[in-house]
């Protein structure tokens, strides 16, 4: 992951990106619906939490009633009564 | 919306997913490209994603050490599979689609808007002359020639459009605005009279006057001359204008048969009903009069929802029957008859008279009566003539 981590931030500075473009984009409508843009997987899935991974951190939801929406290769859509969101690098 | 729609065409299916690690499944499949939707983790964990992708991700949960099953299955596809032994429906389905295909190329319903002295009938004849009726092939309709055409036959149409719609025709017209008569009140003219009589009463606003009141003019006759002079300045021409009430003669004879024959209803009659359907008629009943001479009085309602007439309309029509008969006129009905029609001779060939006495002689003689009549009028003979034109009379 670290080997992976470092291969991402030497491509950004490559294409002169600057890093938050090559960090996930997180959008937080409210606390009822939140998209990611730049997941890797799901590494946990339950109603009241979900565990995403993404480049470089690990994003934790938690909540009542949470739902995968929609997935695709690289976003997901979580609604539900999120009650907190937590990273871990 | 659209993604729902998208959904129902390609057809989708719900699927449970069973076993150790579901999430990793998630994540192969979508690392595939494979769309997921729906993702609950209840009871059992299910998803929903397109049915094309279903079979290609079956390898792929065994891969990842889960077993899926199909709960439910969506979409145009699955009911297509529903219905495939049922092969009347397909046929009624497309017979309609082909049918509401046909029926689009023709025009269905016409409507007029912006006549005024022009009426809607005619304007409705005008067009067919053109190509444009209900029912006409929509692709040989030339909206543009039409307008065109009948702009240049009707000249009282300034401005015309036809707007097609699908299978409705907007006409729109805006009717010409004749210029208003000028009158050159600078150009040298006289008053001549119109009609011989007695002058009753003449007011002469610019000119020289030539008869008097009470004296007797004949047809032609100078009353007032644009000539004007004095001492002073010379002649000189003027714009001779006056107001000349003449007691005038007019005679008028009206003549009828003594023995008439005609055509009236004899009290039978029957009532038809239809229905007309995209120019169609379908009769309810073919009811009739027993009579050869009938006259049918015909009653046509379309409905007509916000201003579009639809082609539809429930048409009635009453067959009165029609008996020949004879009669012969004595003196007394032959005047009444002959007075009624000295009544609308006076009310429409002389209004712009004031009678003020008539006269009446009936005679009979060679099959017929007739009756004379001799109006005393009042009425204005004044006529401006320019100067240099003469009329023979």
């Amino acid at each position: 992951m670290k080997r992976k981590k470092n291969k991402d931030e030497r491509g950004a500075r490559a294409y002169a990106i600057p890093p938050a473009l090559s960090a996930p984009c997180i959008e937080l409508s409210g606390n009822r619906e939140l998209l990611i843009e730049g997941s890797k997987g799901v590494l946990e899935y339950s109603t009241e939490l979900i565990r995403v991974n993404t480049v470089g951190i690990v994003i934790t939801v938690s909540g009542r009633g949470l739902n995968l929406r929609c997935i695709s290769e690289s976003a997901l859509v979580i609604d539900g009564f999120i009650t907190s969101l937590a990273f871990d690098a | 919306m659209l993604l729902e729609f998208i959904r129902f065409f390609r057809g989708s299916v719900r699927f449970t997913i069973n076993g150790k690690f579901p999430e990793r499944f998630l994540n192969i499949t979508a690392g595939r490209g494979v769309r997921l939707w729906n993702v609950r983790r209840g009871a059992d964990f299910s998803a929903c994603m397109y049915m094309a992708n279903y079979r290609r991700i079956r390898p792929l949960a065994r891969g990842a050490g889960v077993r899926l099953r199909v709960t439910q299955r969506f979409g145009f596809p699955s009911l297509l599979k529903q219905y495939r032994d049922r092969t009347g429906l397909l046929i009624g389905a497309c017979a309609f689609l082909l049918t509401v295909f046909i029926m689009s190329q023709f025009i269905w319903s016409i409507d007029v808007v912006g006549t005024q002295t022009l009426s809607r009938t005619e304007v409705l004849a005008l067009l067919r002359e053109n190509g444009l009726y209900v029912g006409a092939f929509k692709p040989f309709v030339d909206d543009t020639a039409i307008a065109h055409e009948m702009m240049l036959s009707r000249p009282e149409i300034g401005w015309m459009a036809v707007n097609l719609t699908g299978s409705y025709a907007s006409v729109e017209i805006k009717e010409e605005t004749p210029p208003p008569e000028v009158k050159d009140i600078a150009a040298p003219c006289n008053v001549k009279a119109t009609r011989d009589g007695r002058v009753i009463r003449l007011n002469a606003y610019e000119g020289t006057t030539e008869v008097e009141e009470g004296s007797g003019v004949v047809a032609g006759q100078l009353l007032v001359s644009g000539v004007m002079g004095s001492p002073e300045v010379g002649e000189r021409l003027v714009h001779a204008d006056a107001l000349v009430i003449a007691e005038t003669v007019h005679e008028a004879s009206f003549s009828v048969p003594d023995h008439l024959t005609g055509i009236r209803p004899n009290g039978e009659f029957a009532e038809r009903r239809s229905a007309e359907l995209f120019g169609l008629r379908l009769p309810y009943g073919f009811a009739g009069v027993s009579s050869e001479r009938s006259v049918v009085l015909e009653r046509k309602e379309s409905p007509a929802p916000m201003d579009v007439t639809l082609p539809l309309a429930s048409v009635s029509e009453k067959v009165y029957a029609l008996e020949e008969f004879e009669r012969s006129l004595d003196e007394k009905t032959a005047e009444g008859l002959l007075l009624q029609q000295s009544e609308l001779y006076e009310t429409f060939a002389l209004c712009d008279c004031t009678v003020t006495n008539r006269s009446t002689r009936l005679t009979h003689n060679g099959g017929q009566y007739t009756l004379c009549v001799t109006y005393t009028c009042e009425e204005d003979i004044a006529e401006s003539v320019p100067i240099g034109t003469y009329t023979l009379g």
